[in-house]
Parts: C-alpha cells; structure tokens; sequence
C-alpha cells in the first residue's frame, strides 16, 4: 500500500514580486506521518494553501490520489478527501461547537446521518473536554480548545489525508504532547497526515519522513530520525 | 386614546413589513459580507411581480408570495453576478459602487418598462375591519402579519436546522475556513443573497397590497429603511434587524400621532440616529468571541 497519496512536482509560487516558493518536489505516501519544517517564511503556510489551491500557482503540478488538483476548486479538493486545518485554527465563532464540527462533514456528501453521529461520538472519545462545551459558542472557547476543535472539525469529514498547520501553535505544552500523540492516533486511524510545525524536534520524532524548507526550497529530505540528528538541522532548528 | 391604540396596531403591521425586508438585507449583507444598495429595487421588483401576477392569474395571495419571491430570486443572481462574484477579495468600496449602479439601472429600466407613474394595486384581499374593543384591526394588516412570521419562521428553522443553513451561516463567518470545510463558497453565498432578495421581494409585495400603490420609483425609502432597521440590529444580525424593523415601524406610527402623517421619515430616521449615538453598534452584541 505504499502508493503516492499525495505528490507535488515542480510547484512554484509568487505574491507579486515576491517569491515564496521555487520548485517544490514533494510526495506523501499512504499512511505516513509526513512533517514540513522550517524557519518562519519559508513557505510552510504556502505550500500547504497551494495544496488546497487557495493561493494562485505560478507552475507546477499537484495531484492527489492520482488525480490532477492543481487547478481544482478548493471545495473540490475537501470533497476528495483532503482536510486542511488552518494555521490559526479558524473555527466558526458564532457557530456552537457542535455545529462547528456539523460543518466539518459538509465536506463529503457521501456521509450518512448514522456516520455522521458516529463521528460525532468519536470526536468527543478524542476530546471530551469539547463534548463538556456542545452547546457553547465556538468563539467563547480558550485557544487549546479552538485548536482541537480546529482538528476534530477536520476529522469529521472523514478524510484521507489530513494537513495539520501548527496544531501546536501558542498551546502549553502538556497540551501540546496531548496534540502529539493525537497525531499518532490519526495515523493508527489509517489516515495520512502532513504536518507543519515550529517545534521541529518533536515533530521529527514522530514523522516517517520530514522536509526542510528553507526560503522556498526544499533543502533536505530524509527519514524523521535520521533528520533529527543531522548537524544542519540541529544547528538550524534543534538550538545544539 | 383609541387612535393612539390604532396606530400602535398599524405601527405593529408595517413595522413587520419593514422587519420582513430587514430580515432579506442582513442575511444578503451577512452571507456575502458587503453592504448593498439594490434592497429598494429588489423591493420594487417584487411588488411589480406580484402586480402582474395578480392581473394575469387573479388574486390568488400565495401564488403573489410565489412570484414575488421568484422575481427578487432572479434579480438577486444577476446582482450577485453583476456586484460580488468577481470582487470577493477586491476592496468593499468596488462592490459597494457597483450595487449603487446596479440599483440606478434598475430603476430606470423598471421606469421605462412598467411606467414612471404610480399604479393603483388590485384588491386582492377582502379587506374586513374587526373592532376588539376600542382597537380595530383589518383583513390585510393580519395578513401582513401572518405571512411575515410564517416566512421568518421559515427563514429561521432553515438557518438553525438544515445542514444548507449551517453551510451559509459558516460562509458569512469565514469564507476561506469555509473552502476549507468543502463548502462551495461562491454558489452557498449567491443562494444566501437570493434567499436575502426573495424575502425583499415579498415585503414589497406586501407593501403595495397595504399601500394600495406601486410605483417604479418606491425603492428609494423603502432601501434606506431596510437598511436603517437592519443598521439598528447591527447589519448582520437577523433576529435583532427584525427587531429593529419593528421598532422602526412603529416609532414612525407612534410620530405622527403626535405631529402630522408628513413628518413619517423624520421620526424613522431621528430615531435611529439616536440609537446609534448611545449604542453605536446596534441592539446586537457579538456572541462571544474572545479577543
């Protein structure tokens, strides 16, 4: 089973006259826990909104299972089974937090109301501090909880591969170990993830494999551990 | 004492109109997320539908309700096609100039194919005056009434029930969370402002059947007050721009009890200056986010 996922070839990405990123090649496997990292601006963000096509391409092509995506609708895209989490959660905030996660399965049809109350069930099993909050509004919840709300919201629509922006973004970090091992279990879900994180050494402990970006280009690509102890990366993003 | 009781009736049954086309204004300013100036047109073009309709097919009151409401629809997706579609992420003000000029050429057009004078509206209704006591209360006013609740009823179990409401409240939060999502942003926000357009159309209907008058040029006031009562909710709040519309309707009715039936428009707007000036955002507050 060990077929492209997901593969980005030659991706390139200009805002106006600036360049953000110059000829990714990338590719996710079924089932992989894949990590991007990178100092800030180096085309982390970008490259995943490109992915979703929510910024314009300058070249490249991008295909997900097999198919062409590279000039697809965005809701196209979510309908085939790629859930994008946001950097910066953006969770509905006057939409209750059950009815934030109802639109989290909008993004594929094929769920039956059945499935759907199944999902629901399973969001609250991964976060039962959202079920406490059901009926409260998105926006009252403290970041932490945006953030799982923001990840169980992607979950609902029963993805294929799921792309995580920072999901540890501004959390404590016990929250963020939670997150972590959450990752893990969307993998043992049989989920692909793509993960973007600041907090690169955690994120390499736990990848199969990781990207280096740096000022968009891909510098270095390897297995997460063996990334982990390269000096160039220690010395860029580990602080050794 | 009894015409003050009276008007407070009347004040009561326009005041719902005016809710009615408050309801259509903020769902179209909440779902597309720019200010529109095409509500009065909208507005016309509904009661013109219904006008027609009448004439042609008799006075059957749904059907009016009917073609009204799909009249308005039309106008709406030619509006949303016209003024949003393409300046989503272009500055509001381009979007804002376009409704402007959309809303001039309607009314000309409108001016030249139906007549630049006032017409009479058929008697659709057999317009019965009940007496309760002191108050008295017609055929048409509880009409009025029965309909705009029914439609607002309607308007809000399809928002807070169905999976499309879910959809469109979600587009007028966050419209790339919303892509995120899957939701077809473009296609969810043009029904929204359709649905926002068709509510407007039946309020015009309703208004020419209890003005006993049409006319190609009635969009004018009608647009500000839609917009005024939806201001006084806090533009994208339905429930608190219908509230507004109420109060609107009547503040107005209540005036001119005391002063002459020409000073209408002064209590309308006196008052919602007042209110923007102790409360600048509306009766609404924004549920809950933190900052």
């Amino acid at each position: 089973m060990a077929e492209d996922m997901l593969r980005i070839e030659n991706l390139s990405v200009n805002y106006g006259y600036i360049t953000a990123l110059t000829d990714i090649n990338m590719e996710v496997k079924n089932g992989e826990i894949i990590t991007l990292i990178g100092g800030n601006g180096a085309g982390k963000t970008t490259t995943m909104m490109s992915i979703s096509n929510l910024v314009e391409k300058t070249s490249g092509k991008i295909s997900f299972k097999g198919q062409d995506i590279t000039h697809m609708a965005p809701d196209k895209i979510v309908k085939m089974g790629l859930a994008h989490v946001p950097e910066g959660r953006k969770i509905f905030p006057s939409l209750t937090v059950y009815e934030n996660l109802q639109v989290g399965t909008l993004g594929n049809p094929k769920l039956t109301k059945g499935e759907i109350n199944d999902l629901i069930t399973r969001s609250y099993d991964l976060f039962p501090r959202l079920k406490e909050r059901t009926t409260q509004g998105g926006g009252s919840l403290s970041g932490g909880e945006q953030q799982m709300l923001a990840i169980a919201r992607g979950l609902m629509m029963d993805p294929d591969l799921i792309m995580l922006d920072e999901p540890s973004l501004g959390l404590a970090p016990i929250i963020v170990e939670e997150i972590f091992e959450l990752i893990m279990k969307i993998r043992d879900m049989g989920k692909t993830v793509l993960l973007i994180e600041q907090n690169a050494s955690m994120a390499l402990s736990i990848a199969d494999r990781g990207y280096v970006l740096e000022t968009g280009n891909i510098t270095l690509t390897g297995k997460g551990k063996d990334l982990l102890v390269d000096p160039e990366v220690k010395r860029a993003y580990l602080g050794a | 004492m009894e015409y003050f009781l009276n008007q407070l009736i009347n004040g009561l049954c326009q005041g719902s109109i005016y809710a009615l086309m408050a309801i259509g204004y903020s769902v179209v300013v909440g779902v597309v997320g720019m200010v529109t100036f095409t509500h009065g047109e909208v507005i016309m073009i509904g009661a013109f539908a219904s006008f027609y309709v009448f004439n042609a097919l008799g006075n059957n009151l749904l059907l009016g309700v009917v073609a009204s409401f799909a009249a308005s629809w039309i106008i709406g997706m030619i509006i949303y096609k016209v003024c949003y579609e393409h300046f989503f992420s272009a500055p509001r003000h381009i979007s804002l100039i376009c409704t402007i000029g959309i809303s001039i050429l309607i009314k000309n057009l409108a001016q030249i194919v139906f007549g630049p004078n006032q017409m009479p509206m058929l008697n659709v209704v057999k317009n019965n005056v009940y007496k309760l006591g002191p108050v008295q209360i017609s055929t048409v006013q509880i009409l009025v009434i029965v309909i705009v609740v029914v439609l607002a009823g309607i308007l809000s179990l399809v928002f807070n029930k169905t999976k499309w409401g879910i959809a469109l409240r979600a587009v007028s939060q966050d419209k790339t969370a919303a892509y995120m999502m899957g939701i077809n942003v473009k296609r969810t926000a043009m029904i929204g402002n359709c649905i926002g357009c068709g509510l407007g159309g039946v309020a015009g209907m309703l208004l020419s059947i209890y003005y006993q008058t049409l006319s190609a040029t009635m969009g004018g006031s009608y647009g500000m007050k839609a917009f005024s009562s939806s201001v006084l909710g806090g533009l994208t709040d339905i429930r608190f721009s219908a509230i507004g519309g109420l109060c609107i309707g009547l503040i107005e009715n209540l005036g001119i009890t005391i002063s002459s039936a020409s000073f209408r428009d002064v209590f309308a707007f006196g008052f919602l200056i007042l209110v923007l000036i102790i409360r600048p955002q509306g009766f609404a507050s924004k549920k809950g986010a933190r900052p």
